[in-house]
C-alpha cells in the first residue's frame, strides 16, 4: 500500500492542453475522485497513471517509486474499465487469474487467491461461467475481483457504474466503499457524476479545462465550492444574471433584475459589476410567509409542481418573469403548494454564490 | 403480400444462375468418373481409372506437393509478416497510416499479370529465378493483402481495453497480444489464411512467370496440358482438388463458422 | 518515441519484401518498356524509344486487342449484372432459410480453383464437349457450333468466374437498403416495378458501381481463363503480354503493354472512387 504523487503533470496533443500542470497527493488508502464534465482531462489523468499514456511533462509516483515512464505491466495497478473490459474467451477463474499468473503465482496458492477475491465480490460459484453469461452488475464485480486479485499498490477506477441502471449503480456504490474500506486500497475514481462522488470519497477533486478546480472533502465541494465553475456544477443550481448593487465586506448585495435583492456571504466583484448567481434548487425553502432576519426572503408565485417520489419540484416565478426551480422533501411542510400560490423562497446568504459573469460563462 | 418478396419469375431466374454456377464443377466430377475420354450425357460408364492414373503419376504426385508446399509457406509467411504489420497499422504506431495500407493492399489492384513479368525479369536480373524462396515470396506478395485485410477487419471488432487491461494486469506487450488480442481475432485470421491460402493453391498468373520447370505447381499443370487437349485425369486431378476444397471450407466453417466473415 | 520504434519493428519486414519484391519491380518495368528490341538479339542496350506505345495505338493488330479486352470487361460486367441481381435479390428477400445455403452455393465457386472452372467450361464448350455433343445428339444441329476460341467462349467462362463476385457486392448493397422506404413508396401508391425502379435500384447503384468497377478490372486483368477458353490465337491484353514474355521474348512489348493494362486499372479504379465519394457526398 503505498500513496499516489502526481507531479506538475500535462498531456498536450499539439496545441491541445488537455492536462495543465496537475499536481495533487493521494494519501495511502485514500479514495479519491476526480469529479468533472467529459473532456476535463479526468480520464486522461487516470491514463497517465496507468501508463496507458505517456505524460508530456510532469512526474508520477506511488509510495517512493516513480513511475512516470514504467510500462504498464510493471506499475503494480490496478484498473477497472468503464467498460469492465473482461477478457471474453476466458472464464471468470481465468479473468480473475490473469494477474497473478503474469506474477508467476500458480497451482493452490493460484486457486486460493482467485477464490478470495471472487469472495470479496461474492461471486465464488461464478468461476466455470464466462463474461457474456452474466448480468452487467456480475461482470462489474468479476472486473473489481480481477483488479483486486494481484494485490495492487493503487486502484484506479474509470467511470464504472456508468453502464450499470441507477437502481444497481446504488447498490454497487455501496460495495465498492464497502471494499475500498476493508482492503484499504489507495483508490483514483473518475467519474462524471458528482452524487457518486461526494457519496464514495474521502477527497474530491473537481477538474474543468485540464485544471483542477477544487480538491478538497465532499462537505467543502458541496458548501464552500471554490471557484464558479465547482458553483454550477455540483448540486442544481439555478442559474441568474444580475448586477453587484452594494459590496459589505467579504460579501455584498446582487440585484437580479423586478426589484429583487439577494444577499451573498462571498462576493469578489466591485459594485456595478455584472455576475452570474447560482442557487441550488435543494438549497432553497419554500414558506408561506416571509422571514426575518438575514436570511434572503424573496415573494413569488408557484408555476408548477412536479412530484418525483421523494421530492416535489417546484416552478416559482419572482421579481421580473424569472423562473426558479425548488426542490422540496415531499415529506416536508411545503409539499403540497398548488399553482398559483403565494410563496416567500428563503435562502441563506451562504448558499448564494454570486461570480464574475464572464467566468461563469465559461463552463 | 409483401411488396418486396421476389416473385416466381425472379426466384426462378435466380435459381437457374446459381444452377449455371455449378454447371463446370458437376461437369467436372461427371468427366473425371467417365469411362470415355470425352463427356456425353448420360455417362457412357463408370470408371476409377482416371484418379488411379493421377494417383501413380509422379508428375501429378510432384505437382501436388509443390502446390501445398507454396501454399502452406506463403500462408504462413504471410500470417507472420501481414497480422505484425496490421497491428502496427491499427495502433496507429506510425504516420501515413492510410498511405501505409494502400501499399500493402497494391498487388490486390495490379494486374497479376503484370506482377509476374515484373518478377520475371528481376528475379532473372539479380539471378533468383528458379529459387524455390523467391517463389514462395512471389506468393507471399499476392497473398498478404487478404491476411492484412482480415486482421485490420477483425481487430477493429475487439474493444481495445482488453488489450489494456491485460497490460496493466502485468503482461508485456507481446504476452498481452499473444494472450488476448490474438485469441480474439483468430476466426477472423482464419478466414484470411483460408483465402491466402486458396489464392496461392491456384495462382497461375504470377507463378507461371516465375517458377521453373521443376516448379510446376498443380494449377500450371492443368492449365499447360489443357493445351493438348480435354484429358480424363485433369478432371480426376480437379475433382480431388475440388474435394479438397470442400473439406477445408467444412473444417473452417466448423471452427470458427467461418460463413460469417465473407 | 517506443511506440514509433515498435510500428517500425512490426511494419518494417513487411514492407521491406514489398518494396523489395513488388515495387522496385513493378518500377523496373518502365525502363525495359522504352528499349527497342531485335528479334533474335533482344532487347538492344542504350537504345531509348517510344515505339512500344506507340504501336499499341496504331498497330491494327494491338488495337484489336485492346478493344477486344475492353470491350469483353463491359460484356462480363453487364451480364454479371444481370444474371447477379435476380440472385442478390433473392438471398437477401427470399425465404431466410435458403439465405445461407444460397450463399454458400454462390461462394462454393469462388473458392474453386481457377483453372479448374475453366477446364470445366472447356469439358462443355469444345467441339467434341457436353454442349455440342448434346445438341448433335438431340438433332438440333448438324455440326458443331464454335463454342471456344471467340468471344463468345470468353463471355460464358468469364461471366461465370466473375459472378459471385458480382452476387456478394450486390447482396451487401441490398442489405443496406431499408425495407421500410420501399414499404413507404408502395403506401404511397407504387406499384411494385415502380418502387423497384424508383426506391430499390438507386439505393443499391453504389453497390452495381462497385461491383462493375470490380468485375470490369478483374476481367480486363485475367490471363487464365482467356488462355484456356480462347487458345493461343483469341488474344486479350493479358495473354498478349504472356505471348509477348514467354514465346516471342519480346519484353520492351510486353512491359509497355503491362504499363498500358496496370494504367488502364488504375484509371478505372481511381474514377469510380471519385464518382462514388461524389455520391456519398451528395446524400
Amino acid at each position: 500500500m503505498s500513496s499516489l504523487k502526481l507531479d506538475h503533470l500535462s498531456k498536450h496533443y499539439g496545441e491541445a492542453v488537455i492536462v495543465r500542470d496537475l499536481s495533487l497527493e493521494i494519501a495511502n488508502g485514500e479514495f479519491v475522485s476526480l469529479l468533472g464534465p467529459s473532456g476535463c482531462g479526468k480520464t486522461t489523468v487516470l491514463r497517465m497513471v496507468a501508463g496507458l499514456i505517456a505524460p508530456t511533462g510532469g512526474k508520477i509516483t506511488i509510495g517512493e517509486r516513480e513511475i512516470t515512464v514504467l510500462p504498464p505491466n510493471k506499475r503494480r495497478i490496478g484498473l477497472v474499465f468503464q467498460s469492465y473490459a473482461l477478457f471474453p474467451h476466458l472464464t471468470v477463474f481465468e479473468n480473475v487469474a490473469f494477474g497473478l499468473r503474469r506474477q508467476g503465482v500458480k497451482g493452490s496458492e493460484l486457486e486460493k487467491r482467485v477464490k478470495d477475491a471472487l469472495a470479496l465480490v461474492r461471486l465464488d460459484a461464478f468461476g466455470d461461467r464466462y463474461p457474456r453469461q452474466m448480468s452487467g452488475g456480475q461482470q462489474q464485480r468479476v472486473a473489481m475481483a480481477r483488479a483486486i486479485a494481484p494485490r495492487p499498490d493503487v486502484l484506479l477506477f474509470d467511470e464504472p457504474l456508468s453502464n450499470l441502471d441507477a437502481k444497481l449503480r446504488d447498490e454497487m456504490q455501496i460495495e465498492l466503499k464497502r471494499l475500498q474500506r476493508e482492503l484499504g486500497i489507495t483508490t483514483l475514481f473518475v467519474t462524471h457524476d458528482q452524487a457518486e462522488a461526494l457519496s464514495l470519497s474521502d477527497r474530491v477533486c473537481v477538474m474543468a479545462h485540464g485544471n483542477i478546480e477544487q480538491f478538497a472533502a465532499p462537505e467543502d465541494i458541496y458548501h464552500r465550492p471554490a471557484t464558479a465553475f465547482v458553483a454550477s456544477f455540483i448540486g442544481k443550481p439555478n442559474r441568474l444574471a444580475g448586477k453587484v448593487a452594494s459590496r459589505n465586506g467579504a460579501g455584498g448585495t446582487v440585484e437580479i433584475g423586478g426589484g429583487v435583492t439577494l444577499n451573498a456571504d462571498r462576493l469578489d466583484v466591485a459594485t456595478g459589476g455584472e455576475v452570474e448567481l447560482f442557487l441550488r434548487q435543494e438549497a432553497i425553502e419554500l414558506r408561506t410567509t416571509p422571514t426575518e432576519g438575514p436570511v434572503n426572503s424573496i415573494p413569488g408565485t408557484v408555476q408548477l409542481r412536479s412530484f418525483s417520489g421523494a421530492h416535489v419540484q417546484y416552478v416559482v416565478r419572482i421579481g421580473a418573469n424569472t423562473e426558479i426551480v425548488v426542490e422540496a422533501p415531499s415529506s416536508g411542510a411545503a409539499s403540497n403548494l398548488e399553482k398559483d400560490a403565494s410563496v416567500y423562497l428563503a435562502v441563506a446568504p451562504a448558499n448564494v454564490f454570486a461570480l464574475a459573469a464572464a467566468e461563469g460563462a465559461r463552463s | 403480400m409483401n411488396e418486396s418478396k421476389p416473385g416466381l419469375t425472379i426466384t426462378s431466374i435466380a435459381l437457374l444462375v446459381i444452377l449455371f454456377l455449378q454447371l463446370p464443377v458437376i461437369v467436372v466430377v461427371l468427366a473425371a468418373f467417365s469411362s470415355t475420354s470425352y463427356l456425353t450425357i448420360p455417362p457412357q460408364g463408370l470408371t476409377l481409372k482416371w484418379f488411379a492414373k493421377v494417383l501413380s503419376d509422379p508428375v501429378y504426385l510432384d505437382a501436388i506437393r509443390i502446390s501445398l508446399t507454396l501454399a502452406v509457406g506463403s500462408t504462413v509467411v504471410s500470417l507472420v509478416l501481414g497480422v505484425a504489420a496490421a497491428y502496427a497499422l491499427f495502433k496507429r504506431m506510425l504516420p501515413g497510416t492510410e498511405a501505409l495500407t494502400s501499399f500493402l493492399m497494391a498487388p490486390l489492384i495490379l494486374p497479376s499479370v503484370v506482377i509476374g513479368v515484373a518478377l520475371l525479369q528481376y528475379y532473372s536480373l539479380i539471378g533468383w529465378r528458379g529459387s524455390f524462396a523467391a517463389l514462395l515470396l512471389a506468393h507471399v506478395i499476392i497473398t498478404v493483402p487478404y491476411i492484412v485485410r482480415s486482421a485490420l477487419a477483425s481487430l477493429a471488432g475487439v474493444d481495445m481495453s482488453v488489450e489494456e487491461a491485460a497490460r496493466v494486469l502485468g503482461a508485456n506487450g507481446f504476452t498481452a497480444f499473444r494472450l488476448v488480442t490474438l485469441p480474439l481475432i483468430k476466426p477472423g485470421l482464419v478466414a484470411g489464411a483460408l483465402f491466402a491460402f486458396v489464392t496461392s493453391m491456384e495462382n497461375v498468373p504470377v507463378t507461371i512467370f516465375v517458377a521453373s520447370a521443376k516448379q510446376t505447381t498443380l494449377p500450371i499443370l492443368i492449365f499447360s496440358s489443357v493445351e493438348m487437349g480435354v484429358d480424363p485425369s485433369i478432371a480426376a486431378v480437379s475433382t480431388l482438388l475440388i474435394v479438397a476444397t470442400v473439406f477445408v471450407l467444412w473444417l473452417a466453417e466448423r471452427w470458427t463458422g467461418f460463413h460469417r466473415f465473407i | 518515441m517506443s511506440n514509433w520504434k515498435a510500428g517500425v519493428l512490426l511494419f518494417g519486414p513487411l514492407a521491406l519484401l514489398l518494396i523489395g519484391v513488388f515495387l522496385v519491380p513493378v518500377l523496373l518495368l518502365a525502363p525495359t518498356s522504352f528499349h527497342e528490341y531485335a528479334p533474335g538479339v533482344g532487347i538492344v542496350a542504350n537504345s531509348w524509344t517510344l515505339e512500344n506505345y506507340a504501336r499499341i495505338v496504331t498497330d491494327d493488330y494491338y488495337r484489336e486487342v485492346v478493344w477486344r479486352t475492353l470491350y469483353l470487361g463491359l460484356g462480363v460486367t453487364v451480364s454479371c449484372l444481370l444474371l447477379g441481381y435476380p440472385v442478390a435479390y433473392l438471398i437477401v428477400r427470399g425465404p431466410a432459410r435458403l439465405r445461407l445455403p444460397l450463399t454458400l452455393l454462390v461462394i462454393f465457386p469462388l473458392m474453386l480453383n481457377l483453372v479448374v472452372r475453366s477446364f470445366g467450361w472447356i469439358a462443355l464448350l469444345s467441339n467434341r464437349g457436353l454442349v455440342n455433343n448434346f445438341l448433335i445428339q438431340t438433332g438440333l444441329i448438324g455440326a458443331p457450333l464454335k463454342l471456344m476460341f471467340n468471344l463468345t467462349g470468353l463471355m460464358i467462362g468469364m461471366t461465370h468466374i466473375y459472378l459471385p463476385f458480382m452476387v456478394l457486392m450486390l447482396v451487401a448493397a441490398l442489405q443496406n437498403v431499408p425495407r421500410d422506404v420501399e414499404a413507404a413508396a408502395a403506401t404511397l401508391g407504387s406499384s411494385r416495378s415502380h418502387v423497384f425502379t424508383s426506391v430499390t435500384l438507386p439505393l443499391t447503384a453504389p453497390g452495381i458501381i462497385s461491383g462493375s468497377i470490380l468485375v470490369f478490372v478483374l476481367t480486363i486483368s485475367a490471363l487464365v481463363t482467356p488462355r484456356m477458353l480462347g487458345g493461343p490465337t483469341y488474344k486479350v491484353m493479358a495473354t498478349l503480354i504472356y505471348d509477348e514474355y514467354m514465346q516471342l521474348l519480346d519484353w520492351p512489348s510486353g512491359s509497355a503493354l503491362s504499363f498500358s493494362l496496370t494504367v488502364i486499372a488504375i484509371a478505372i479504379i481511381w474514377a469510380s472512387s471519385r464518382i462514388t465519394k461524389r455520391w456519398a457526398g451528395m446524400a
